[in-house]
This record gives C-alpha cells, sequence and structure tokens, in this order.
C-alpha cells in the first residue's frame, strides 16, 4: 500500500525515518512549516527555514524515492512578535508560488491572542490572493473554541472552506468541522495528541469522507510511522481497504491537489527505491531495512 | 529578445502558458509591481511544462533550455528595465529565496542585466555551490565571467571546472583569460592527480597556452607521450600554438595531430565537444 503523509516536519528526522517510511510505502509528504522548539529572533532563520523546506529537504526526501513538498507560513506562536510577524508576511510572497508549495499553512491559533487573529487574517487573505488550499493548526489548549473561531474567522475573510484542512482535530472537533464542509485531519501522535485505536473509533462513526490522517511527527516524541501503522490497525479492525486508503491517501492529495502543485503523475513514474542508488559516488542509504520490526507494533497510545 | 523568446516559446510550449506570460509582461510593463512579479517568477513552474524544452539547435543560445528558464529569463529582462534600486533589490531578494531551477534562471540571465558591478559577488559565490546545475548556469555558455570576472576568481572557476569535469569549451572566452597563475594551478593540479594515479581533462591545458615554463613543458612532454589520444591532441595543439620554440621536440611525436590541427580539424572547440560526447554517452550507458 502506498501512502500520503499530509503533515510531517521531516527537518527534524533523520535518515533513518526516511528509510523506514519509503519501506513502510509512504509516498509523498508535505512539510509544514512550524515553529522550531524555540522562538526565532530574526526573520533571516525564517528565510533559511523556507530555503530549506523547498531545497535541502525536497532533495533528500528525493533520495529515499519520497515526493516532498511543503507549506508556508507563519505559525500561531511566533505571530505574537509582531516586529518578527510583519517581516515574515513581507517575505512570504516569494515562497508562496514556488513549484511544490502546495498550501499556506501551518497557521491558525496558540493562545488565541489578538496578534495571533491579526496573522491569521493577514495570511489568509494571501492564500485567497494566491489561490492556495490553507493548513490550519489547532490550539492544544481550550482547543474547541479555538477550533470554531478559527472557521469563524476564515469565513469573515471570504475562504471557501473546502479548501482548508483543519488539523490536530479530535472527538469534541470533528463534527462541526465536517458539519461546515471543511477537511478534517486527525494527527496521530503519541501522548499528546490522538492514538490510533481512538482514531479507528472515529473513522467507524464518521466514515471516510473529508477525513485525512497524519503523523505530524517533529522533534518531539512522535512517530513518523504513524499513518503506515493506522493503517494497519485499521484492517486488523475491519475497515475496508478502501476507506484506509481514502483517508491516508486519496483524501489528502484530493484537498491539496487544489494548488495544482501535488499529482499522483509527479510520483506515477517512479520506480520506487534504489538501496543501492549513489549520488556523486555517495550513498544516503543502506540496505537491511528493518520495517518488519518497525511495523510488527503498530499500536500508538 | 523578448520577442525572440516569446517566439521559442509559443513554438514549443503550451499556448495557454506562452499568453499568460504575454499578458503579465503587458501588465508589468505599464505598472511594475514586486509582489505581482514575485508570483509571476516563482508561478511560471504553476503555468508551463516541468519538462518541457526548446529543441537544440532551434536557438544559438537557447537551444536546449527548458521552458521555465527560458519565461524567467524573459521576466529577468522586464525587470531589468527598471531603476537601478528596484531592479537590484528585487534581483537579490529573488536570488536569496530561490530554489534550484530559479537560481539556474537568475545566473543564465546575467549576460543581459545592467549593473553587473552589483552582481558580481553573487555570481562568484554561486560558483561554490555543490550542485553541477547551477554551477554550470554561471560558468558555461555565459559571457558575465569573462568580462566581469577578477582573475582570482576567473582562476577559481576553471579549476573548479577542471575538479568537477565540466566542458571547458563551453566556457565563453577560455581561451582569452590565461594567465600565469591559473597556468601554475593547472600544473599543481595535474601533479597532484598523477600522484595519486588519475589524471585532468585534456582541455586544461588549453589555459597554459603562452605560460610554458620547464615545468610545464615537461608536463606537455609527458602529454605527448600518454597512451589517451585526447592527452596527445591536447599537446599537440598547445606545441601548435607556442610560439617561443620551447616545445619544438615535441613536433617529432605527434605528426599525425599537428596535421589534423593544420587541416583545422583539430582545434581546443573540436576536442572539448568530442570529449563531452563520450561523458554524456557514457553516462547514459
Amino acid at each position: 500500500m502506498r501512502f500520503f503523509d499530509s503533515h510531517v516536519h521531516m527537518v527534524s528526522r533523520t535518515t533513518d525515518d526516511y528509510q523506514r517510511m519509503a519501506a513502510a510505502g509512504v509516498t509523498a509528504i508535505i512539510e509544514p512549516s512550524f515553529w522550531q522548539g524555540q522562538p526565532r529572533t530574526e526573520v533571516g532563520t525564517f528565510k533559511d527555514y523556507f530555503n530549506s523546506l523547498i531545497g535541502f529537504e525536497r532533495f533528500r526526501a528525493s533520495q529515499f524515492g519520497i515526493q516532498h513538498y511543503c507549506t508556508i507560513g507563519l505559525n500561531p506562536k511566533e505571530a505574537n512578535n509582531e516586529k518578527l510577524a510583519e517581516a515574515v508576511l513581507e517575505l512570504m510572497p516569494l515562497y508562496i508560488c514556488k513549484e511544490g508549495v502546495v498550501g499556506i499553512g501551518e497557521i491558525g491559533f496558540d493562545d488565541q491572542t489578538k496578534a495571533e487573529e491579526k496573522y491569521l487574517i493577514k495570511q489568509a487573505e494571501l492564500a485567497l490572493e494566491a489561490d492556495l488550499p490553507i493548513q490550519i493548526h489547532t490550539p492544544h489548549r481550550d482547543k474547541k473554541k479555538g477550533t470554531i473561531r478559527t472557521m469563524d474567522v476564515l469565513e469573515d475573510v471570504g475562504i471557501d472552506p473546502s479548501k482548508v484542512i483543519i488539523d490536530h482535530n479530535n472527538e469534541e472537533t470533528v463534527k462541526e468541522v465536517l458539519d461546515r464542509g471543511y477537511w478534517s485531519a486527525f494527527t496521530i501522535y503519541p501522548h499528546t495528541k490522538l492514538g490510533n485505536e481512538r482514531m479507528v473509533e472515529l473513522m467507524l462513526e464518521y466514515g471516510a469522507e473529508q477525513i485525512v490522517v497524519d503523523s505530524a511527527a517533529d522533534w518531539g516524541i512522535s512517530d513518523p510511522l504513524a499513518v503506515p501503522k493506522t493503517a494497519a490497525l485499521m484492517k486488523d479492525r475491519g475497515i475496508s481497504l478502501e476507506k484506509i486508503e481514502q483517508v491516508t491517501y486519496h483524501n489528502p492529495l484530493a484537498a491539496y491537489g487544489q494548488s495544482g502543485q501535488v499529482s499522483e503523475t509527479d510520483w506515477a513514474d517512479s520506480e520506487g527505491i534504489d538501496p543501492t542508488a549513489l549520488f556523486e559516488g555517495n550513498t544516503l542509504l543502506r540496505g537491511g531495512m528493518d520495517v518488519e520490526t518497525a511495523m510488527s507494533q503498530y499500536l500508538i497510545e | 529578445m523578448r520577442e525572440r523568446i516569446l517566439h521559442l516559446l509559443s513554438e514549443n510550449a503550451s499556448p495557454d502558458a506562452v499568453s499568460w506570460l504575454q499578458h503579465t509582461l503587458a501588465g508589468q510593463d505599464v505598472n511594475f509591481d514586486k509582489r505581482p512579479f514575485y508570483y509571476a517568477f516563482s508561478g511560471v513552474s504553476r503555468h508551463f511544462d516541468k519538462s518541457g524544452t526548446i529543441p537544440k539547435g532551434s536557438d544559438e543560445t537557447f537551444g536546449g533550455w527548458d521552458e521555465y528558464r527560458l519565461a524567467r529569463v524573459a521576466l529577468l529582462l522586464l525587470l531589468a528595465k527598471q531603476d537601478e534600486t528596484t531592479f537590484v533589490e528585487t534581483f537579490h531578494a529573488l536570488l536569496n529565496t530561490a530554489d534550484l531551477r530559479e537560481q539556474v534562471a537568475l545566473f543564465s540571465a546575467l549576460p543581459w542585466l545592467p549593473h553587473p558591478e552589483k552582481l558580481l559577488e553573487s555570481a562568484v559565490d554561486g560558483l561554490r555551490s555543490n550542485i553541477i546545475d547551477i554551477f554550470d548556469s554561471i560558468a558555461l555558455d555565459n559571457a558575465f565571467a569573462a568580462q566581469h570576472f577578477s582573475d582570482e576568481a576567473w582562476n577559481q572557476m576553471v579549476l573548479k571546472a577542471i575538479f568537477i569535469t565540466r566542458p571547458l569549451y563551453r566556457i565563453t572566452g577560455i581561451g582569452n583569460r590565461k594567465n600565469q597563475r591559473l597556468a601554475e594551478a593547472i600544473s599543481d593540479l595535474a601533479h597532484e592527480r598523477w600522484a595519486a594515479g588519475r589524471s585532468i581533462t585534456p582541455e586544461a591545458w588549453q589555459s597554459c597556452e603562452g605560460f610554458i615554463d620547464q615545468r610545464l613543458a615537461e608536463d606537455i612532454g609527458k602529454m605527448a607521450r600518454s597512451k589517451d589520444p585526447d592527452d596527445r591532441a591536447a599537446a599537440a595543439l598547445v606545441v601548435a600554438n607556442e610560439k617561443t620554440g620551447t616545445l619544438e621536440a615535441l613536433r617529432e611525436l605527434l605528426p599525425t595531430e599537428l596535421d589534423r590541427i593544420e587541416a583545422r580539424e583539430l582545434t581546443w572547440k573540436a576536442l572539448g565537444h568530442s570529449m563531452e560526447e563520450k561523458l554524456t554517452r557514457k553516462s547514459l550507458t
């Protein structure tokens, strides 16, 4: 099976992860712009970060036969540093129309401050101007209110819900997100977000329409195999292959495909991974992938 | 130039893409605005075919270029018409945030852009890239370096091109920018390679012409005795072009090659061209 993980922060991951993801069937990924664990103090570090998302990370992924896309945005945490936020907003028009940029993201609320709202609006307007999908980060604290407020703000700007993927949903937020016509993404992330048994229950209740499963693996204790592992668990629990493929592959492709920057033809000709391939005489890949070990315990709690 | 580019694109690219480009250029002609210009420059990838190219031989300069590169150069020619501050700032903003194919387009446009003194440092810096496409966009088929580089920068470029085995005959001005320091550095590099049991591209010896001291005369002698026909061809070219008589003794080792030079069959360009073809064939098999 092949998978499209539409939310994974590969700058924080090693080549071991890329190796295991490729072996487990992850064909394409989206790397959203986010914060890096500590606040940045200069706009130049944003520029270099964006450059790495469209440059070296894309190359690195390609070495493992994985197609790499990204979203460009100012995350809500750093929106609270207004001087920096203004400078980042000045920078964004240079990136958002580039090849392989599939949306504005991840943006939204964190503490739900006035400044966060201001830059959510400004970036939603940019998405409208460039006709791009939006990837929304919903807050960890006061999530339900924050999610509803996000949708209210976007609709005030005139954004079409079908062009918005709202991420980090849970049992409390999913209904209204779906009812209002948004894509509802679920992040399978150990301990702090959602385990995959809960995801199975959600699928049984809400089906597969407009639902997306991703890993959001980053610099924390997280799992870059969350999407294939969740698919395996779904299969075990009797969910049809068709529905599994829909939430782990077809839906993210359809949602972000609205950018015109990602389509199945991008990897249709790919012959997959060649562990013996050399790049300028060097190899990043080494044989003996331990995918079976990695996949043997697919429960994420 | 714009007309020539639009004509080439209209013969090869999708009509929608070309009409988008024409429309964008016309709009920006009347009222240049940075933000829509950024969108257009990167947005070329939204309109043109990712793998579309202009056929080789259909244009002396642009044959073999891909559509993205050519469309972006058309946009940069429009940027070139803006006032100096706008031009220089926008060029650097684009370069500092460019993806690989955008960088190639920016460097390819250098010969046709104004205020070269403001672009020089970026061109020199671009050559430090480890990405061959970026190095090639500055070093090969591009007149900027020969016109504007200091000897120091020129020598670095040529040495790196030798080091990574690029086709030297495609470096514009390779026959005119020879200098003593470069000739010595090439000899040093050759000796290092020989010590390691490896070789350097025979094309390198062209840059030593006119600076043949005793040590270089020995190097050329070694090439004249080489088993590799390309080494001998290069040695013969240096011998034929040497006016001081230092290399006269080598003539008897290279009768066939010197005849071919006399008949104008063998030139540095012809040698470089045949070597590049061999390299391409090798990489295809």
